[in-house]
Order: C-alpha cells, then structure tokens, then sequence
C-alpha cells in the first residue's frame, strides 16, 4: 500500500495541533537532554578516573597477605567437627612482611614477554617534619628509573626532577598535597621519623602531583637504600612488586598465574579498586533511574497528546475505516505520531545534550574531588548518543502504543449514528 | 439481474436503555444497475436497515449476504478490504478529512486500494471533480467549501474505487432546495450513465419518486410495494 496517505495524515494531525506537539516533544527533548549530559559527565569522570587509576597504580601488586593467618596449630590436635576452637588475639603486623627471594622474582618476572615493566618496593608509616610542621605519610622506597617506567611520575612532577633520587644523597620527593601541609619547598631539608624511631635527614629533590588526592597528600618517593635504613632492615629486604603489562586485559589471568607460582598474593587492578567499582555501578544505577523516570514522564505526556488527538479525530477515523483503512492503519497512524514526536524531540534533545556537554568541558572547574583535574572530562562517546536516542524511541513508542491500539478499535458505526 | 445485496429474515434489535426491536424479519435484494430509495417516516428504522446492509453494523439478527458473502463471516481485514473496494458511502453530513484539500479527499480510498500508481490515481480523481463540476475547488481544503460542494466532493471520493454500490443516508438532507436537486440530479446521472447501483435513503417523496424502486418501511417493516 501507498505510505502517502498514512504519512500526511500524521503530519496534518501534528501540525493542527502544533501546541500540544511541540510541549510532548519537549518533554522527550528534556530527557534525552538529561541523558546525555548526566551520562557524559559520570561516565566521563568515571572514564578518568580509572585511567589515572591504570596509570598509578599497579596492573599486578604482589604481596604476602598480613591477613591470611595461619590457622591456630590446635586445630591439628582437635581435628573434630563438633570441636569449637577460640584463639583470641592472633597477632597481625604493622607492615606488609618481607618477600622472601623478592629480587629475585623481580628478575624472573622481567623475563616474562607479556610484562612492561616491574618495580620492587617497601614502604613505610613516617613522620615528616619541617620546622614545627610535622605531617605522617607513607614512605615509598623505589628503584626511581624503574617506577618512572611504570607510573610515568616525571610527567607528574611540577618541580625537581626524578632522576636527583639518585644523585643526590638521601633525596626525597614529596606529594604535592604532603608538600603543602609541610610548606616545604623544592631543596628544603626535612626530617624522617620511621615507627621504629630512625630519623634521617632528607632534601626534597621533586614534587609530584598526580591528580589522585589520597596519593597527593600521603606519598613520598625515596630510594630502597633509604627506605630500608628507616625500616631498619638489610639490602634484600622489599615488600612489594608492581607489575605493569602490555595489554591490561591480561592482568587477571597473569595475576593468578603469578599467585600460584610465587606462592604471593598478585591482585590485579580491578581487585584493587573494587571499592571504586561498586560505587561506579551505584552512579550508574542511579544515572539510569533518573533518565528512566524522566523518559516515562515524557512518555505519559505523549500519551496524553495521543488520547486527547485521537478523541478529537474521532470522526476522521470514523471516515478512514469506512472508506476501507484497516485497524492496522489507524493504528500505524497514531503510533507514527509518537514516533515522530519522539525522535525529532529526541535529536533536539541530543543535540542540546551535546551543546551542554561540550560548553561543560571547555569551562575551566577545577574540581576537587577524590581526583582533581582542571577541566571536567566528558565522555562523548556515539554509542550514548544512539542509546539515548533509542531509549527515546522505545519510550515513545509504548507510550504511543496504547492510544494507538485503543484508536484502531474504534467502530466507525458508533460516530456515524452519534451525527 | 445480479443481487449485489440480499438480506433474508434481517432483525436489528437495540438493547439500550430498553430492548427494542427496530428492523422486523426483513427481506429485500438489491441488484445492480439498480437506483433504490428506502423511504419512511421519521424513526421507522431507514438508517438502521442502510447500516447493516453497508457492512457498517455486524450486529443484527439473520444474513446480510455482500456478492453472496455474509458479512458477519468477514475477518476486519476482509471487511476494510470490501469497503474500499466495493463500497462507497455519502452521508448527510458531508463527511470528509477537514484538514484536507478536495482532491486529497477524494484520491484517499484510491490511495489506499493502490491499484494505480499516484499520478493516474489523480488524474482520475480530477476526473471525477469533473463530472461533478468542482474541478476549480480540486486544491481548496474541504472546510473552504460550501455545503453543496463538499456532498459532492463526498460523491467523487465515493466513486473513485468503481464501487459495487453506493449507500448515501439523506444525502440531500443537508442542503437547501436548490443544491439538494443538483446533487440529486448527479447521482440519478451516475446510474443511468454509469450505471451505478445506488441504494439511498430519503424522506423527501419528490426525489424517492424519481428513483427506480421505492422500499417503505414502516416502524421497522417492509410495506410491500415492491417492483423488482
Ligand atoms: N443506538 C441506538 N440505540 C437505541 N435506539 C436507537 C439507536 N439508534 C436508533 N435507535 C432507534 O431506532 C429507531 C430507528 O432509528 P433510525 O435512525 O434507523 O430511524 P430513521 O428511519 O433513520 O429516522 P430519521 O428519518 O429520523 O433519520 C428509532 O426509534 C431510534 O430511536
Ligand atoms: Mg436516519
């Protein structure tokens, strides 16, 4: 059949009732709106954040697990089930234990193909100090080339340079947060206090600012050797190795691998930032509510304009049906309406999304959150915009759907014989 | 002669707000080529008997049978189908698409039929504008029109398809004298050159006497003055 008449039959009824039209089209508009710039803007920040994760933390961080404790040995005399076993106070340190054979694993792993780059470290509680300023924060001792070649610190520093760790004698670089509360300077001499009560003297050779703020305010860089001297402990002594991959994908299945070999626990990225995860899937939880509950609002207004146009077309449908429309065509009629409404108010509501968006990512913010970056990240990303534009459609088209439907049963006879 | 339309032992009941029994063991056949007029006083059920013999209204007692079909055997599409092929209705109220212009009016049911490509489809209907004499109004939106054009603007779109048969329901009742015999006089025309069967309902004598064949109803029953 000819789509001619169906169509302008659509376009007179949106046209005759360009008010009632351009308000449900705008109820569509302000949701798809709300879509794409509440979606850009979480997922954006979502985005950015889990790509300053990647680049600062580990893609595989092997430890020994202070918490996995040993069962109590009573369990081998009293092996029954029915015998209840309390052992209260099992003892767990301060500090991660040492990695036995640590650098030698560290040279193994650096032979594995798949593996970019491996940094061996210990880290320490201190108390820095400056004059009467004294701030507690976390020691890190590192191969500095080798962590640069991890995390890219250099690109971080905003004074010194990474590479004075090691020439100059007990250098340290400082966070940037760790700086500001100490009111230390590049080239100041500050004191370290180790728990264990060794103080050294240390010049602040760098500052770095990563963006992440936990890292800002606690860390500092320090050499293995000096690190070690403030633990107290000998040469071999590490805690820690990072490992960073060709393709972080892998960091799951490599991290297992690692796990059963070296005997360590090996957590990959994803494990590590778990919490950060479920508090992503939160946020997009509640994203997807308020652009669902937008979208039936707008859907319910659709489904008012259809009601009310197709109680006043009432006789127009009466005359299609007996001139021989079927009920599939009047149907088609009113569903093509909301249709209409739908993905014109839902382009406008893309666009403006975007216009928002946009004009959003190019103003300065300088948020401070647990990232900070100077402009906010916006994720623009098309398949947003075909989701958004499809959540819009398929809205409209239940709320369409109903009317529609009621429409196609109308009995011609019941309007001729009301004239 | 062929029977377009027969109607054997045809009972309408209305069950609201009382039960009333308003068409009464009715049998009548219309053939083809024929020009009929159902006439009848006020209330003795002429528009009633006209709906369900058009396959507007299922819900009578008894057959309607359509070229031999009962029309309650009819699946929806079926029955759309036969309406637009088949059959062509003009009411008292000039019933048409007011948004519409004259021409989109009338090239509607063709459209639909899509038995013609577009552009014959509106040649066709101009055609029809023609034959009844508002060729000039073809682009005007049916509310610019008068009265009178707009019945027969109703009367091209009825023809477009070629129906079987046309139902009007007082088609002229509308009209001041005048135009009533014009639009009177172009349908008489349209069965005695097209030989269009026409089945109309009136209660204006000086018009049901011009046509072939008068069927008197009274309070829902045929009087029988039949001349088949
Ligand atoms: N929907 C209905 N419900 C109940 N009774 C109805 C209904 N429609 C019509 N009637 C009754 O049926 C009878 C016949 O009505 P109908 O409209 O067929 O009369 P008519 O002969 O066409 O009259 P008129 O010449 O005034 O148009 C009338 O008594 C009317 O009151
Ligand atoms: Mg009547």
């Amino acid at each position: 059949m000819n789509r001619f008449p169906i169509l302008k039959i659509v376009l007179t009824h949106l046209t005759s009732r360009k008010r009632q039209t351009i308000v449900s089209m705008l109820g569509v508009t302000f949701g798809i709106t709300v879509f794409i710039f509440q979606a850009g803007v979480i997922t954006g920040l979502q985005d950015f954040f889990i790509e300053k994760t990647i680049n600062s933390t580990a893609h595989i961080h092997i430890y020994q697990d202070k918490n996995q404790k040993s069962p109590p040995v009573l369990l081998d005399v009293y092996d029954a089930d029915k015998t209840w076993i309390s052992v209260p106070n099992i003892k767990s340190k301060e500090e991660l234990p040492k990695l036995k054979r640590g650098l030698q694993i560290v040279e193994i792993l650096e032979s594995y193909p798949e593996v970019t780059g491996v940094s061996p470290s210990l880290s320490t509680q201190a108390i820095l100090k400056l004059g009467v300023a004294d701030i507690s924060g976390i020691i890190n001792g590192v191969n500095v080339r080798k962590e640069n070649r991890l995390f890219d610190l250099e690109q971080d520093m905003v004074s010194g340079s990474i590479i004075r760790l090691e020439t100059v004698n007990n250098g340290i670089i400082l966070g940037s947060g760790l700086a500001e509360s100490l009111g230390a300077i590049l080239n100041d001499n500050i004191t370290v206090v180790s728990p264990g009560g060794v103080a050294l003297q240390m010049k602040v050779v760098g500052i770095l600012d990563t963006g992440l703020r936990d890292l800002d305010n606690n860390r500092a860089y320090s050499s293995i050797r000096n690190t070690q001297k403030l633990m107290n402990v000998t040469g071999s002594y590490i805690t820690d190795i990072k490992i960073k991959l060709e393709n972080v994908e892998r960091s799951g299945t490599l991290a297992r691998e690692f796990q059963s070999r070296f005997g360590y626990t090996a957590e990959d990225w994803k494990e590590a930032n778990e919490g950060i995860f479920s508090v992503f899937r939160i946020q997009n939880i509640v994203t997807y509510l308020v652009i669902i509950s937008i979208l039936l609002v707008s859907g319910f207004g659709i489904f008012n304009i259809l009601s009310m146009m197709i109680y006043e077309k009432m006789n127009d449908i009466a005359i299609l049906k007996s001139i021989g429309y079927t009920d599939v065509d009047i149907r088609n009629v009113f569903l093509l309406e909301a249709l209409i409404i739908g993905f014109i108010g839902g382009l406008i509501g893309l666009l403006i999304g975007f216009v928002f968006s946009w004009i959003t990512s190019i103003i300065p913010t300088n948020i401070e959150g647990f990232v900070s970056s100077e402009y906010l990240n916006i994720n623009f990303d098309p398949a947003f915009y075909l989701l958004a534009l499809v959540f819009g459609l398929v809205a409209t088209g239940i709320a369409g759907y109903l009317p529609a439907k009621k429409a196609s049963k109308i009995d011609p006879i019941n309007i001729i014989r009301s004239q | 002669m062929k029977k377009v339309i027969e109607a054997k032992h045809l009972n309408k009941y209305f069950y609201k707000p009382v039960e009333f029994h308003v068409l009464k063991d009715i049998d009548l056949s219309i053939y083809s080529g024929e020009f009929a007029a159902i006439v009848g006083p006020s209330g003795s059920g002429k528009s009633t008997l006209l709906y369900a013999l058009s396959s507007l209204d299922r819900e009578y007692e008894g057959e309607v049978l359509f070229n031999d079909v009962e029309l309650k055997t009819l699946t929806n599409q079926k029955l759309a189908y036969l309406r637009n092929r088949s059959i062509g209705f003009i009411f008292q109220f000039h019933y048409l698409l007011a948004d519409f212009t004259a021409l989109d009016n009338v090239m509607l049911p063709g459209l639909k039929l899509g038995e013609l490509p577009p552009e014959e489809l509106k040649e066709k209907a101009m055609q029809k504008l023609d034959l009844l004499g508002i060729a000039d109004q073809a682009m005007k939106k049916v509310n610019r029109l008068s009265g009178g054009q707009q019945q027969r603007v109703s009367i091209a779109r009825a023809l477009i398809n070629e129906p079987r048969i046309i139902f009007c329901d007082e088609p002229t009742g509308n009209l001041d004298s005048k135009n009533a015999m014009v639009v009177f006089d172009m349908l008489k025309n349209l069965t005695r050159e097209y030989d269009q069967t026409i089945l109309m309902v009136t209660h204006d004598d000086s018009f049901s006497s011009k046509t072939d064949r008068q069927i008197q109803l009274l309070d829902g029953k045929i009087i029988d003055r039949e001349t088949p």
